[in-house]
Order: structure tokens, then C-alpha cells, then sequence
């Protein structure tokens, strides 16, 4: 158990001997900030959270360097609501900067009073006592020295924090200013680390939540009112299921085992409304500029109209910035425990003291009555799905009266958290005629709030309607000295669920600001910085400015182009600037960053390489200089990730960016080199360093575009498409969201065959047959071992319990539903049980069912039952098969019964089906071949009945003949590829091929076995190496050429043309290969065991059919590999399911992509939406 | 339906009760707590979760718990030698190779993975071993640091075994000497 819970603040107080240090409160005592205990142990406490960020082991170094105590004495309390200062929300870089700053005075107040009582104790003059590492001294008396653990023990003392207190001069600094490394790494390296996702309780159940369908958006009169129904039997047969928990749109399921929870969740029948249709946000200019707002005016100086009017060169700019996501790795976590006596939640949230007001308003529970226990989770910049979470964990205890833990997926933090919103900005200016800027008139529209906490909407408990805040005002006003300057803000309510994302509305103005002033300097002819440098004003930037150009070797230009290019590459450089001005205008300011960003473009793909990012900052003081590096660096790689590539897809009514090929992130192969340069200011107060430079990113990225290609791009993510369309003087356009797609997967199958060749079967043949009559179970002593045990490798040859295994997992007790053309067919319960299964069935009649598919009773049984196959069996082998079979356990339960469709419901039409297509002779062994051969061709034409899969079916369901024979086919939604030399395969199916794919349900050249084959191979594991080998032997014959190409450079040269396709194929399907990369190729790349899928059939294949299968319904590994071990056997991962995360836009993206990639030489597939339908009809 | 499953993780046997398809991820986490995998995705994209199974960097999130046999599974906890740490483990910690850690066991394991292959990668490697282990806190130029920084450690590690070996046998070869005297 992993139980955390912080000390409360009346336990901290309760101590005998402690010095304390609070706040004056308003009315008594107020809130805690230090304590130090008669061990000599010092517990700082601050209400905000480390975000990973480190500015634990920061405040810290303060809080020690203050006391001069040892680092290592010191012990940091974060945002627990039971004992530390409400400090609001971890927001705007400003831990450091401002709530640090009481407990800076906290320190000082404790050290002062350390220092008088030790002058006291022992009648020295307080001037004449020195601190170091927490112990006192005097000059003048060598061997006297007391610690704090001295001087605290024995009383108890509460200070209030003394705001004068002095503060040691920095020059004495020795702690703070110096690298520490953090505090918290080495047990997160080790996995002892404890994450708001490790906490466990004792009691604890697992819970999962189930969202409703508008996912991403949290305003609207629907909002808690989307709720139809919800099938609880749906979920019945879920294991430790203990509730299903529905408030409004709220629904949850909760269960003893948290995979239970999430199958229960993925299961549950949840009926809900259409979710409204929203504007289009993938192009979100037009729907920002019609979203209802109100502009407020920030700044307003000169004549900008009269300006404007005389400009000699005018620019009128309009920058669009997409909807992003935080995307913190971890999907948000919470532990609620909810009593009677109150609510403990352990949360990973930004903001413990907002939430925990929110906690109270959702349950109706006074806020002292709520402890949040905050532990740290995924990194998260802003705010994402962890306050949600919480509240969903204390709505399901509640419920359940017990400890819940929930956990979101990946899909749902995706989708739900609250985005930074795409933004809008409008620049009206040019030059004067002496090439200064005229006027500048800046109007920026930014649709954001706080996003309120997900379940306070869903259940009602607050209304869903959207409240307008002024977000979109940070950093609008620009550094420079315009004369005649008009800065607007459109305050306006978001659209899709939108909050605070670092840099917040910062970024989208400064790439505004940051590109159109290089643009000025371009129109004016002049180098971009010193233009710049003409219009700064502030010493502390212009000073940052010049240390950065000297930094990077800039060389002074005044054209784009100047860096030339190789082959397809241009490189460029770029230069932006911005301080970072957060929180309510007008604001306070952060650290200062500059940046100079080297760009390599591809003409010919249209991919944007950061090569290079040169980055000075003045952060003041710095506490922890390896820490600001360090979120230096992140702050450049995070920005630079945004600006190429992120950006958050929606359909017309949902997110569907929900996972990481739908939203994809910086990988470690384009991540730049990076070079920082920190100012030292170290008498200077110390800035918030988390955000800033993250800032100028998007224009000095934009603006390196420029000067490598000469052409502006003004709207983000600058993908490669949209890149190319630039460079070939196209527009940007995006590919407007579908309106009213229909679900693809309810769409019926349409009914093959012909109706007229159907009823022309009723003249023939006679059909009618008797009934056998039944029999007494026979007695399964009867029967000998060795017969049983030839019967048993009998069955797993047919694969019999692949089709007839029981809904719940029962061997051979029936009920597995099979889509045909004709209609559904359920297959029958073949265990010994006289009243449901074949137990009163004698041998004549078990032989007839399987030689000419006549049931017991005389009715006709339909050619999903391979009878046609297993009529030329040997006896013996049947004779064994019924042994076996009724040696079994009985099952009595009656499986749905097959009921198909008039005509097709006539069974008596088999009668002249059968006439028409049962050859009922048995097999005819062929002497030219060996016995091998012969064993294996037996295995195959009879008991294996591989063709009634691998062989079409004509329009009456009957295999064809001849050339058709294993030719493939369809069976079950799959398509059962060619088994002979019409193999799609780029390499030829060798007899080592056969056995290892028969054998492991893997083949090197060819992928593994999936669907229905995955359940063909583990059913064929107990058949000895010799049977499959045969198998193997015979196929191969009918399937390669001998002496073929040989298959090892045939493979060579299918992956290198896909290596080759790679570019062709992205720019054919550049959303596919983003998808490609992020969601497949993970394991689908050359680097592990998996083949490459150059070498599947399934990418050769005339139809997409198996890889849709594979992509909606995943692959689970086969069964067999657990007997398997070493580096050298196939993977043991499944492939997981996409039915649930991509859509079908993104499926077709995804497939044009691998079939241009994997199978160049081949046409694309059409109408990928119909193979959908196709596939997706068929239940499983 | 449940079942009854032997594992072997971090060289001690486990005896577990469960559905044969639940993600080994929730068998590590919840039946053995393990803490070191983290949930990151459930789909095998991003990397916290991986874990070594006969010594390769696999997904846990997509492992049934029926494939993994008898195969020797290695998480974040079993790498270093009961007290010492694994020196990829020690070459992330000095390099500070951590914003908020989520996916720093995924990159400890697929460099142990990847100095198990390739025991002086180019930084081309380097980057291409970690290509679907996904960061977001932007810690990339530290974790870059601490592989090379693993690199040297193993390396030395490996000169050390070496150097240990030529000595007991030189020392084994004095005893010999020494012992007629």
C-alpha cells in the first residue's frame, strides 16, 4: 500500500518543542510557512505545486539559504490543503517570482529570532553571532557553537512572519544561485517515486468513467442533458463489477480489478443524444472572427488611422495560431475516499485549493471537510484533465462507499482536457516614408476561461454556459516604441473546451508581433535586429538582443536567401524577442528571452528541420541555474514541437485528436542542438522562468522560414503540406471537417446472391431425410486413450472449437455468431449434452452430420459447417473425433439458434445445394508425391478444411472449384488470403514459412496470424511438428515456383522500395504518415522483431479489408508464443484496437499512406469508407 | 475469465489470478506494485510503460498477461544489483535527465535495451533507439546526455569486470606462487 498523507497543520502545531512561522491572520493565527523541530528539521511549506519544474528542490535552496541552514535539512511541502498556505492556482511562472516570497521572510523571521535567543542564552551581542550550515558560533569564542535543534528544543514558539525581517544580501549567497540537483530524481529513476497514480489505499477499487459524445466541448444547453439510457446487462458478465454510477451526463463504472473497470467502461451500452454541431475549429479563423465578442482597449496612442492612411507601404497581417493540447504524457489520475465524516482525494491537480472549492460545490460538503493530498503526476502545463479526474474519483466513492481510484485513457485525456485555444490576430501597419513603422494597430481574438471542472457541468451541479474572461491580453502590447499604437483585445467565450496553456495568449501575439516587425525590417530594407533595436527601449532587452547576436555569430542582412541551400535544402536563420508579460492586465513581467533558430527546408517535401536554436535569457537572480537551463531547454523544445507540428483535429461535434498520431509531438531525432546563455543578474529579484522562453519560439521559427525560402508563413503548425503549398505559391487551406458523417459501422451488409438461382434449387433433389434416432450418452470408458488422444489431434487439426466454442469461453459449447452473405449463423453446441449438444448423437449420425451435413433430426445443416471438406476423412479419423467428443465435459445451455432470412431460412434448400456442390468420395491420395506430401494434403483438403476459407464461394455460399481452389477468399470480415501461387505476398510462401507461421502464428516475410487465423494456429497446437511440417510441405509446393527468387533478397528489395516510397507516400498522405509514425510505427519499424510491413500481404492485397480488420479490432498475439522465450522469437505484444480512438477519416488517412508506402508498385485502394462498412458490419 | 499465472519478474516467481488478457502493465502495477512502468497510453505509442522481457524493450500496456510464459521480465525496480543502481540509472540521475519523470522509466529501459545491442552507439542511434519514446516536458537534451553519459558508465563498468578478472587471476597466480614458500 502506498498510502501518502501529509502531516496536518494542527498536528505540525501540536508538537511540544517547535518553532513556527505563520502569516498574520485576519483574525487569529494564520497560515503555516515554516517549522523547525527539536531534531533540527525544517518543513517549508508552499501552496504551490511542483509541475516538474523542480522548483521543490528551488524553494528549497531559498528557504535554506535564508536560515543558513544545510540544503539537505530543508523539506518542502507542496500544495497539501491540510497544512499549507492557500496560494491559489500554480499558474503565469510565478512560484519563484511571488508566492516564494513570503517564505523567503518566513526564513528570515526564524533566523533573526535563532539569533536573538542564542544572544540572549549566552548575554552575546547579536552582532557578534554568525550563522552556517544551522549552526551559531562567535567570533570571539572558539569552542562555542549552538544548532537550531538546540535552540528549538524544549519550548514551543510561534512566530508571525515579520515583513521587515532583513533578507541576507545576496552577496552572501552560497545556497541560492548555485546548481542543486534535484531532490526527487534519483527515486523516479528507480520506480520509488511515488505519482498520484501510485497511490494505493487500502480497499481501494477501480474505477473508469464514460464520457459523453460532445468530447471537448463544455458549454451548451446539451451539456448534462445528453443522457438517453444506459444497459446495465451489457456489463453483466464483467467480473468484480460493483457499480454503474449515473448522475446527468456523468457515468461511471466502478470494480474490485481495474482491468474489470476498463472492460465494464468499453462495454457499457450508453444510448446519448447527437452531440450539436460546432464550426469548423480546423481552419479556426472564420469561426473565432464569428464568435461573439467585446473589445477592450489596452493601449490607444497617436493618430493610428491617420497613420495608417499615410503609410507609404501598408500591411495588413493576419496571424491564425490552431487549437493545442497540453498532451502531458500520464493521463490524468486520481484516489478519492469519501466518508462520512469527510473527503480525502490524493490529485495530481495544479491547483489544490481552487479544486478543493470545487470538490465542495459537486458534493455538498463544507471545504474543511475536504483534505486534497497533492502528489505529483505527468507533467502538465497549464491545465488538464487532473482536477476532472478527482472529482470523477469522488463522485464513485461516494457512490460505492469505499476508496476509488480513476484513471482516464489516453483517448479521453486527449479529447477532454482543456485545450490552449487557437487565436486570431489581426496587424494593420506599415512603413512611414523614412522606413520606420507607421502605426501599428493590433487586434487579437482568443477564445478561452478557466474551464470549469467536468463533472461540476456534467452532473449539473453548475450551469454549462460559457464564461467570457480577459485571457487573450497577455503580451498584446508590443516591446517596440511604436508612435502610433492600437492594441485591442475581442474577449470572447471559447468554443471548445479551452484553459490556461503555457505561454498562454503570449505566444499567438508574439508570433504576431515578432513577424511583423521582421517584416517592417525586410520592406525597409534593413537587418532585422538592428530594425528592431531601433524601436526597444528597455536596457535590460536591448542588452539580451545584442548578447544573443554576438552569441550566435549573426551576420548583419537585409534580403532573404543569404544562406543559400544543397540540393533540396534551404537554410535560413530567424531572430524573435519577447518578454513575457502573465496575469491580469497589465500585468507582471517574467524572465526576457531571445532566440536565433538555424532552419534546413526541404523544397521537395516541404519539411521544416529547427537544425539549431540559440537562446539567451535574463531570468534576474537565478535560484537553481541548472534548473533554468534546464526549462530553458524545455521551454525550446516544447515551443518548437507546437510550432511544427501540433495542432488538435475536430469533427464536426467532437475532438478526434486523440491519441499521438492524431497529435503528434517532437521526437528525439528532430530535436535541435541548443545553445543557452543566461544573463547574470544576480542582484537583480528573480523571474518566473517556466514560460518565458517558450515565447518568441513561433516567430523565430517563422521568420528563419523566411530567410531560407522568402516566403511568410502566418499560420502554425507549419506541417509539410502546408509548407509545400507555400512554396508553391499555393494557399493554406485546410480540409474543412465533414459535416454529418454517418457512423460507418452501422450500416447493414447488403445481401449477395441471387435470390432467382435460389429458388430454382427448390425442384431439385429430394429434401427430406430421417431422423437418426437417439442414443444414451455413450460411456466415455469405452473408448481407448490412444483412440481419445487421436481424436483430440482430430479436432485441433478441424480447428473445431475455433467455431464452436462457447459465448463464454466453453470448449465446443456453441453460440459463436458467423456473418455471411445469407445471414447470421450461430454455431451449434457440440459437447456430449444429450438435451443441447450431440450426447444422444450415435456414430452414423455424427458421421452424417460431418460427411453430407445432415443433423441427427434430418434437417439440413448450411455450409458454414465444412462438411463439404470432411466427407472424404478417413473412418478412423472420425471414428477417434467421436470418441473424443464424447468424452468432453457436457454443457447445458442452448445457444442462440440460426434463423436466417427467407429464402434462405428454407433449410430444406440444402437439399439441392448439396446435390449441386458435395462431392461425397473419400480423399484420393496422390502416389506420385511422397508421404509427406500426401499427410499434408490430406490435413489440408479434409480435417483442416483450409479451403472453406481460402477459396471463394460462388453466389450460393458454395466453394468454387478448380483454379479457385485456396485462391483465397472471405470469410467472417477477413479475407482469407491465396494460399497457392496467387499469393499477394511480395515473397513467396516457402514450406519454412508454412511451418513457422502454422507452428508460431508468425512468419519473418509475411507478418503474423490475425483474426480467425490467430484462433486457426493456437488450435493447432497440439499436432506434432510432423503434421505441420507436412501441411507446410504440401502448400508449399502448390504456392512458390521452385527455385524462385530467393527470399531473402525479394525481402531486401520490398523494404528498400518502401524505404525509398517513404517521401511519395507522406506527400500523398501527410496526415497518414503523421498517423503512421505516431500510433504504428512504434513497432512497426525496423529497429524490432516485428517484419516490416513492406513484407504483409495484407498492404499487397487488392482489397484493405485485413488491415482495417487489424487497425479497428487489433491483433492479439498468439496464444503459442508463451511457450516461447529469447531475444530471437516474435514479439509478444498485441496490436492494440483503434476502433474506439481513430475515425474514419483518419483510417483512410492511415491506410493510402501504408498501401503507398508498403506496396508503391500497387494502385490505391478505393472506397476504403465501403471496405469500413464491410468490415465493421461483422459482429464479433 | 480468471486464471492462475506464474511469473517470472525481476528474478523472483509470482503467482497471479487474473483474466488472460489483461495488459501485463496492470499485473505489474496493481498484483506486484511495481511502480516503475507508468500508464501512458494503452496503445504502445509512447514508451512509459515499456519493461524488458528476455532482455528486449517491449510495451507492457500491450502484453496479455497469457503471452508472457515463462519469459524473464525485467522492470525500472529490477535493474540495479539490490543496492547499486544500474548505471544507465546513475548516468540519468547525474545528467538531471528529469522534468516530471512520467516517461523517464521508458527511457532508462530502451537504453538498457539499446546498450545491450549497441554498446557505443552514435548519437544517431542514440536518437533513433529513443524515436517512439515520448517526452513532453521537453527533457530531450538531458536524457541525450545521460545515454552518453550511460555509455561511458557501461563501458567503464565493462573495463572494471575486465580489470577484476585479470586480477583475481594474476591474484590466483601469486597464490600459486606464494604457496610453496
Amino acid at each position: 500500500m502506498t498510502v501518502e498523507r501529509e502531516t496536518s497543520k494542527d498536528d505540525h502545531l501540536s508538537r511540544e518543542e517547535l518553532l513556527a512561522v505563520l502569516s498574520a491572520g485576519a483574525s487569529g493565527e494564520g497560515e503555516l510557512y515554516l517549522t523547525i523541530g527539536a531534531d533540527g528539521l525544517i518543513t517549508a511549506f508552499n501552496g504551490h505545486v511542483d509541475l516538474g519544474t523542480g522548483i521543490r528542490t528551488s524553494l528549497a535552496q531559498i528557504v535554506a539559504e535564508e536560515l543558513s541552514a544545510p540544503f539537505e535539512q530543508v523539506q518542502m511541502v507542496l500544495g497539501a490543503t491540510s497544512v499549507t498556505p492557500n496560494q491559489g492556482a500554480t499558474i503565469a511562472s510565478e512560484t519563484i517570482q511571488v508566492t516564494a516570497t513570503p517564505l523567503r521572510l518566513a526564513a528570515a523571521t526564524a533566523r533573526h529570532f535563532l539569533l536573538a535567543k542564542a544572544a540572549r542564552l549566552h548575554e552575546l551581542p547579536v552582532e557578534s553571532l554568525i550563522v552556517e550550515d544551522g549552526i551559531i558560533r562567535t567570533a570571539t569564542l572558539e569552542n562555542w557553537s549552538m544548532t537550531f535543534a538546540e535552540l528549538v528544543a524544549g519550548d514551543h514558539v510561534r512566530l508571525t512572519i515579520d515583513p521587515e525581517a532583513p533578507l541576507k544580501p545576496v552577496s552572501d549567497y552560497r545556497i541560492v544561485g548555485a546548481s542543486r540537483p534535484r531532490v526527487d530524481i534519483p527515486q523516479k529513476a528507480t520506480g520509488r517515486w511515488t505519482y498520484v497514480h501510485d497511490v494505493r489505499v487500502p480497499g481501494m477499487l477501480h474505477g473508469r468513467v464514460v464520457r459523453p459524445p460532445y468530447a471537448g466541448f463544455d458549454h451548451g444547453e446539451h451539456v448534462g442533458a445528453s443522457l438517453i439510457s444506459i444497459d446495465e446487462s451489457s456489463v453483466a458478465n464483467v467480473a468484480g463489477l460493483v457499480a454503474v454510477v449515473a448522475i446527468g451526463d456523468f457515468v461511471g463504472v466502478v470494480a474490485t480489478r481495474e482491468e474489470n473497470a476498463a472492460l465494464a467502461a468499453k462495454q457499457l451500452k450508453v444510448l446519448w443524444r447527437a452531440a450539436p454541431e460546432r464550426p469548423d475549429l480546423n481552419a479556426p479563423e472564420e469561426a473565432l472572427r464569428a464568435n461573439p465578442s467585446t473589445p477592450r482597449k489596452l493601449a490607444d496612442r497617436g493618430n493610428v488611422d491617420l497613420a495608417l492612411a499615410g503609410a507609404t507601404t501598408a500591411m495588413d497581417r493576419t496571424y491564425v495560431w490552431p487549437y493545442q493540447m497540453h498532451a502531458s504524457i500520464g493521463p490524468s489520475c486520481a484516489v478519492a475516499d469519501f466518508r462520512e465524516e469527510g473527503l480525502t482525494v490524493w490529485s495530481g491537480t495544479q491547483n489544490p485549493f481552487p479544486m478543493r472549492r470545487d470538490l465542495s460545490i459537486l458534493l455538498d460538503l463544507p471545504e474543511d471537510r475536504i483534505t486534497v493530498e497533492r502528489l505529483e503526476a505527468a507533467g502538465c502545463y497549464g491545465r488538464n484533465c487532473a482536477d476532472d479526474v478527482t472529482a470523477d474519483a469522488a463522485l464513485l466513492s461516494r457512490a460505492v462507499n469505499a476508496p476509488v481510484r480513476v484513471q482516464l485513457t489516453r483517448e479521453q485525456e486527449h479529447a477532454w482536457e482543456p485545450k490552449g485555444a487557437a487565436q486570431v490576430i489581426d496587424v494593420r501597419g506599415g512603413l512611414d516614408i523614412d522606413g520606420g513603422p507607421s502605426a501599428y494597430d493590433f487586434e487579437t481574438r482568443y477564445p478561452s476561461n478557466l474551464a470549469p471542472t467536468l463533472p461540476l457541468i456534467l452532473t449539473g451541479k453548475i450551469p454549462a454556459a460559457p464564461d467570457t474572461l480577459q485571457m487573450g491580453d497577455r503580451t498584446a502590447i508590443p516591446p517596440y516604441a511604436y508612435g502610433n499604437l492600437r492594441v485591442t483585445v475581442h474577449d470572447m467565450p471559447p468554443i471548445a473546451r479551452a484553459s490556461w496553456f503555457r505561454g498562454v495568449s503570449a505566444m499567438p501575439n508574439t508570433f504576431a508581433h515578432e513577424s511583423f516587425v521582421d517584416e517592417l525590417a525586410t520592406a525597409a530594407g534593413v537587418d532585422p535586429i538592428e530594425y528592431r533595436l531601433r524601436y526597444l527601449q528597455d536596457p535590460r532587452a536591448i542588452d539580451l538582443v545584442h548578447a544573443v547576436a554576438e552569441r550566435a555569430g549573426w551576420v548583419p542582412h537585409t534580403k532573404p536567401g543569404t544562406l543559400g541551400g544543397e540540393g533540396d535544402l534551404l537554410y535560413g536563420r530567424g531572430f524573435a524577442y519577447a518578454v513575457y508579460v502573465h496575469g491580469k492586465f497589465p500585468g507582471t513581467a517574467a524572465a526576457w528571452a531571445a532566440w536565433v533558430t538555424d532552419v534546413a527546408v526541404n523544397r521537395k517535401t516541404g519539411e521544416i528541420a529547427v537544425t539549431k536554436v540559440i537562446c539567451a535569457q535574463d531570468s534576474g537572480l537565478m535560484i537553481n541555474p541548472d534548473g533554468v537551463r534546464h526549462q530553458i531547454h524545455g521551454n525550446i523544445i516544447q515551443s518548437t514541437s507546437r510550432v511544427l507540428k501540433e495542432k488538435v483535429d475536430f469533427s464536426t461535434t467532437a475532438v478526434t485528436s486523440k491519441e499521438w498520431g492524431g497529435y503528434s509531438l517532437i521526437t528525439f531525432p528532430e530535436v535541435p542542438d541548443i545553445d543557452v546563455l543566461m544573463i547574470p543578474r544576480p542582484d537583480e529579484p528573480p523571474l518566473g522562468v517556466g514560460e518565458s522562453a517558450s515565447v518568441p519560439s513561433a516567430a523565430a521559427i517563422a521568420n528563419a522560414v523566411f530567410d531560407a525560402t522568402g516566403i511568410r508563413f502566418r499560420e502554425l503548425p507549419l506541417t509539410p503540406e502546408r509548407v509545400l503549398a507555400g512554396l508553391n505559391g499555393g494557399g493554406q487551406a485546410e480540409t474543412p471537417a465533414q459535416r454529418k458523417r454517418t457512423v460507418w459501422w452501422k450500416f447493414g451488409l447488403p445481401i449477395a446472391g441471387g435470390l432467382a438461382a435460389v429458388a430454382g434449387l427448390l425442384t431439385m433433389g429430394s429434401p427430406w431425410r430421417t431422423a437418426i434416432s437417439p442414443i444414451e450418452r455413450p460411456d466415455a470408458n469405452v473408448y481407448s486413450s490412444v483412440t481419445i488422444e487421436r481424436g483430440r489431434l482430430v479436432a485441433a487439426a478441424g480447428a473445431c472449437n475455433v467455431c464452436h466454442v462457447g459465448t463464454d469461453g466453453l470448449a465446443f459449447a456453441g453460440g459463436r455468431r458467423f456473418d455471411t452473405p445469407f445471414g447470421a449463423v450461430y454455431a451449434t453446441n457440440i459437447t456430449p449434452d444429450v438435451e443441447n449438444g450431440i450426447g444422444g448423437w450415435s456414430y452414423p449420425a455424427f458421421e452424417r452430420a460431418m460427411r453430407q451435413g445432415i443433423s441427427r433430426d434430418g434437417h439440413h445443416l448450411y455450409p458454414a459447417h465444412p462438411y463439404t471438406s470432411f466427407a472424404g476423412a478417413e473412418d478412423a479419423d472420425l471414428q477417434a473425433l467421436y470418441a473424443y467428443m464424447m468424452t468432453q465435459t457436457p454443457v447445458a445451455e442452448k445457444p442462440t439458434e440460426t434463423k436466417l432470412k427467407f429464402p434462405f431460412g428454407i433449410r430444406a434448400l440444402m437439399a439441392g445445394w448439396n446435390a449441386m456442390f458435395l462431392k461425397a468420395a473419400p480423399f484420393q491420395y496422390n502416389r506420385a508425391e511422397d508421404a509427406e506430401w500426401n499427410r499434408g494434403a490430406y490435413l489440408v483438403e479434409t480435417l483442416g478444411h483450409c479451403s472453406a476459407c481460402h477459396t471463394e464461394r460462388n453466389v450460393l455460399g458454395a466453394e468454387k472449384g478448380g483454379k479457385a481452389f485456396l485462391s483465397g477468399g472471405f470469410a467472417d470480415g477477413w479475407e482469407a488470403p491465396a494460399l497457392n501461387a496467387h499469393a499477394k505476398s511480395p515473397v513467396s510462401w516457402t514450406k519454412e514459412a508454412f511451418y513457422n507461421y502454422l507452428r508460431s502464428g508468425h512468419a519473418r516475410d509475411h507478418g503474423s496470424a490475425a483474426g480467425p487465423m490467430a484462433d486457426v494456429v493456437s488450435a493447432l497446437a497440439p499436432l506434432p511438428d510432423a503434421d505441420i511440417r507436412a501441411m507446410a510441405t504440401y502448400l508449399a509446393k502448390g504456392s512458390a515456383p521452385a527455385g524462385a527468387a530467393d527470399e531473402v533478397t525479394t525481402a531486401q528489395t520490398v523494404v528498400a522500395a518502401s524505404v525509398s516510397a517513404q517521401a511519395d507516400a507522406a506527400r500523398l498522405a501527410p496526415k497518414g504518415a503523421r498517423i503512421f509514425e505516431g500510433a504504428c510505427a512504434s513497432c512497426h519499424t525496423g529497429t524490432n522483431a516485428l517484419s516490416s510491413l513492406a513484407l504483409n500481404s495484407n498492404l499487397h492485397s487488392d482489397s484493405p479489408d485485413n488491415l482495417l480488420q487489424a487497425i479497428l479490432n487489433g491483433v492479439e498475439a498468439p496464444a503459442i508464443l508463451a511457450q516461447t522465450t529469447g531475444r530471437e522469437t516474435p514479439e509478444i505484444m498485441s496490436m492494440p484496437s483503434f476502433r474506439d480512438t481513430l475515425d474514419e477519416q483518419q483510417i483512410a488517412d492511415l491506410a493510402a499512406y501504408l498501401r503507398a508506402r508498403f506496396a508503391p508498385g500497387k494502385a490505391s485502394w478505393d472506397g476504403i469508407g465501403d471496405a469500413m462498412r464491410r468490415v465493421g458490419s461483422v459482429v464479433h | 475469465m480468471s486464471k492462475a499465472f506464474q511469473l517470472d519478474v525481476n528474478g523472483s516467481q509470482w503467482a497471479v489470478e487474473a483474466d488472460p488478457k489483461t495488459p501485463l502493465l496492470y499485473i505489474l502495477r496493481n498484483d506486484l506494485a511495481l511502480n516503475g512502468p507508468k500508464f501512458g497510453c494503452g496503445l504502445g505509442e509512447c514508451g512509459a510503460c515499456s519493461i524488458l522481457v528476455d532482455g528486449r524493450a517491449v510495451r507492457a500496456c500491450t502484453i496479455p498477461l497469457s503471452a508472457v510464459g515463462s519469459r524473464c521480465v525485467t522492470t525500472l525496480e529490477g535493474l540495479g544489483d539490490g543496492d547499486n543502481l544500474h548505471p544507465v540509472q546513475q548516468a540519468f540521475i547525474d545528467a538531471a535527465a528529469a522534468q516530471c519523470g512520467y516517461c523517464l522509466n521508458g527511457m532508462i529501459i530502451a537504453t538498457v535495451a539499446l546498450l545491450q545491442q549497441n554498446p557505443s552507439p552514435s548519437e544517431a542511434d542514440i536518437r533513433e533507439a529513443l524515436r517512439h519514446n515520448l517526452c513532453r516536458c521537453g527533457t530531450h537534451i538531458e536524457i541525450l546526455a545521460a545515454v552518453r553519459g550511460a555509455v561511458e558508465l557501461s563501458q567503464a563498468d565493462l573495463r572494471n569486470e575486465a580489470a577484476r578478472k585479470v586480477a583475481r587471476m594474476s591474484g590466483g597466480a601469486t597464490e600459486t606462487l606464494e604457496r610453496p614458500q
